[in-house]
C-alpha cells in the first residue's frame, strides 16, 4: 500500500509535467492546425536555459525558470514569425517538415553550447514529506503545486481574459474571429510563445530529477503527442486528463511490470486510441 | 460612406464580381438584391477583407481599404455579419457578445452597446449563459447581429440574416434591422427576400453574374416591373 501511495504521487508529479508540457502542445494544434514537432526540442532547450541561469549565471532555481520561460516565449513567437508563418498557406507535410528542420536546428545549438553529454542539474529543493506512509520527495511537491498554480492561471487566462479568449475563438471559428477584429497572425504568435513558455516551465521543473542532453526531447515529445491524441486533439480537458492517465499508467507498470513496459505504455495507449477512437477521448469537431 | 468603384473579384482563373460599383451612404438601408450566385457574398466579403479586389477601389470615409486586413477593417466602423453566422459555437452567448467588443475594448461603451443589444433582441437575456451553438436559427442570426454591433460599428453589413429562417423570425429580424438603422447605423443588406427588404430600405441595387444591373431608389425599385418580375412574383 505504501509503494502505492509513493507510486501514485511520482505518477501525479510525472502528470503535471506532461500536462504543462502537453496544454501548449494542444493549444498550438488548435490555433495553427499543425502538430508541431518541434515541442520536444522547446523542452530541451528551456531545460538547458534553465540550467545556464542556475549553474552559470548562477540565480535562485525559481528566477532562473522564469526568465528561462520568458525567453523560450520570445524564441516560440520567432519560431512562428520566421518558420511557421510563411508557410501558412503551403500544404501541411511543410509545416511537418520544417518543425522537424527546426527540431535539428534546435539539438545542433544545444550540443554546440552546452556539448553532447549528459548533464545533472542540481536539486536546489531537498528533503522530503512523509504523506500516508509515503516518503515524497520536495522536488515533486514543487511540481505538483507549480503545475496545479500554472493551469489554474492559465485556464483563467483562456476563460477569462480578453486576450486568451481569442485563442479560443480562433480554434472555434477562423472566419467568425477575423470579422470581431481578431488578428489571426498575434493570436498565432502568442499561442506559439505560450506552449514555449509552458513547456519550459516543465523542464526547469522535471530537469532536477532527470538528466540534461540535447536529445532529452525525443522521448517527450512521442508521449505528449499519444496524450494529446488520447485526449483529443485540441482539446484543452482532454491534454490535462490524458497527462495524469498516461503518467499514472506509467509509473504503475513500471512498478509492478518492469520499467520497459512503462516506457511502452504510451504507445500501447496510442496504438489503442487510434484503433477504437481516433477522435480521441474528449473529440472536438475539427473544422478545416 | 462606402464606395466601390469598378471592382472585380474572383477565385483561381475565374472573376465572380466583373466591374461592380456600389455606394452605401451614411445612416442609410442598403440593399443588394441578386439569386443564389450573383456574387453577393463575394461582395461583402471583399468589403470586409475576407477577399481581395483585382482591380477596382473601395473607400470607406474616404480612406482605400481594399489592401486592409479583415481586423482593421472591423476598427475603421465596418462590421460584417457573415453568411453562415460564424459564431464561437462553444463559447456562450455573451462571451460571444463580449468578444464583438474586440476592436475597441472600451468597458463603458461594451456595457452601454450590451444593453442595446440586449433591449433589441430580449430573448437573448435568458440565453445569456447557454452555448451559441445550442441555439435556434434564428436565435443563433441575433447572436450574429449582435456580435456585429457590439464592435460599435458606423456600417453593418449582413449577408442573408434570414436565410433559413422560419417566416415569422424572418419578419422579426428584419423589423430588428430596420430599428438598428433607426438607431443610426447604416445596414448594408443581401436579401432574396426583394418585397420585405425594400420596404425597409432607401437605396437597392440588383446584382446578376457579378454585375449591377439596376440600381435605384428603394420604392422606386418596388415599383420596377423588370423587379417585379424577377423577384416579387408579380
Amino acid at each position: 500500500m505504501t509503494l502505492f501511495t509513493q507510486q501514485l504521487f511520482n505518477g501525479v508529479a510525472l502528470g503535471g509535467v506532461y500536462c504543462l508540457a502537453a496544454i501548449g502542445l494542444t493549444l498550438v494544434f488548435g490555433v495553427l492546425r499543425i502538430p508541431n514537432l518541434a515541442h520536444g526540442s522547446l523542452y530541451m532547450l528551456g531545460a538547458y536555459v534553465t540550467y545556464f541561469f542556475l549553474t552559470t549565471v548562477g540565480v535562485p532555481y525559481v528566477a532562473a525558470i522564469g526568465i528561462a520561460a520568458l525567453i523560450l516565449f520570445v524564441l516560440g513567437v520567432l519560431l512562428e514569425r520566421l518558420v511557421f508563418h510563411p508557410l501558412r498557406n503551403s500544404p501541411h507535410t511543410h509545416h511537418m517538415i520544417a518543425a522537424i528542420g527546426a527540431m535539428f536546428f534546435f539539438q545542433a545549438v544545444a550540443q554546440a553550447i552546452w556539448g553532447a553529454d549528459f548533464r545533472r542539474m542540481e536539486t536546489p529543493i531537498s528533503g522530503s514529506v512523509h504523506i500516508l506512509g509515503a516518503e515524497i520527495s520536495a522536488q515533486r511537491i514543487v511540481i505538483i503545486v507549480t503545475a496545479v498554480v500554472v493551469l489554474s492561471l492559465l485556464t483563467w487566462f483562456i476563460k477569462r481574459s480578453i486576450h486568451g479568449q481569442t485563442i479560443e475563438a480562433i480554434e472555434q471559428d477562423r472566419t467568425g474571429a477575423a470579422l470581431v477584429g481578431i488578428n489571426p497572425a498575434m493570436v498565432s504568435m502568442l499561442t506559439l510563445g505560450l506552449s514555449a513558455l509552458l513547456v519550459t516551465i516543465a523542464a526547469g521543473l522535471v530537469s532536477p530529477i532527470n538528466l540534461l542532453s540535447p536529445t532529452m526531447g525525443d522521448s517527450l515529445n512521442l508521449k505528449v503527442f499519444a496524450i494529446i491524441i488520447l485526449g483529443g486533439l485540441g482539446s484543452l480537458p482532454g491534454a490535462i486528463v490524458g497527462s495524469f492517465a498516461l503518467a499514472i499508467a506509467e509509473t504503475m507498470t513500471s512498478t509492478y511490470i518492469s520499467s520497459a513496459v512503462g516506457e511502452a505504455v504510451a504507445f500501447i495507449v496510442l496504438v489503442a486510441v487510434l484503433a477504437i477512437k481516433p477522435t480521441g477521448l474528449f473529440a472536438k469537431a475539427v473544422q478545416r | 460612406m462606402l464606395s466601390l468603384e469598378n471592382i472585380s473579384v474572383g477565385y483561381d482563373a475565374t472573376d465572380v464580381l466583373h466591374g461592380v460599383s456600389i455606394t452605401a451612404r451614411p445612416g442609410e438601408l442598403t440593399v443588394i438584391l441578386g439569386a443564389n450566385g450573383s456574387g453577393k457574398t463575394t461582395l461583402f466579403k471583399t468589403i470586409s477583407g475576407l477577399l481581395r479586389t483585382r482591380s477596382g477601389t473601395i473607400e470607406y470615409d474616404g480612406q482605400t481599404i481594399q489592401r486592409t486586413r479583415p481586423n482593421s477593417i472591423v476598427k475603421r466602423g465596418i462590421a460584417h455579419c457573415p453568411e453562415g453566422r460564424h459564431l464561437f459555437g462553444k463559447m456562450s452567448v455573451e462571451k460571444n457578445l463580449r468578444l464583438g467588443t474586440y476592436p475597441h475594448r472600451d468597458r463603458t461603451r461594451t456595457e452601454e452597446i450590451l444593453d442595446e443589444v440586449l433591449e433589441l433582441f430580449p430573448i437573448l437575456k435568458e440565453k445569456s449563459a447557454q452555448p451559441a451553438g445550442s441555439l435556434s436559427g434564428g436565435q443563433q442570426q441575433m447572436v450574429a447581429i449582435g456580435r456585429a454591433l457590439m464592435s460599435d460599428p458606423s456600417l453593418l453589413i449582413l449577408d442573408e440574416p434570414s436565410m433559413g429562417l422560419a417566416p415569422l423570425v424572418v419578419e422579426q429580424v428584419l423589423e430588428s434591422i430596420a430599428q438598428i438603422n433607426r438607431n443610426g447605423i447604416g445596414v448594408l443588406l443581401s436579401e432574396q427576400n426583394a418585397k420585405a427588404s425594400l420596404a425597409i430600405a432607401h437605396r437597392g441595387y440588383v446584382l446578376a453574374e457579378g454585375r449591377v444591373v439596376l440600381a435605384d431608389d428603394a420604392d422606386k425599385l418596388l415599383d420596377n416591373p423588370q423587379v417585379q418580375a424577377a423577384y416579387l412574383g408579380l
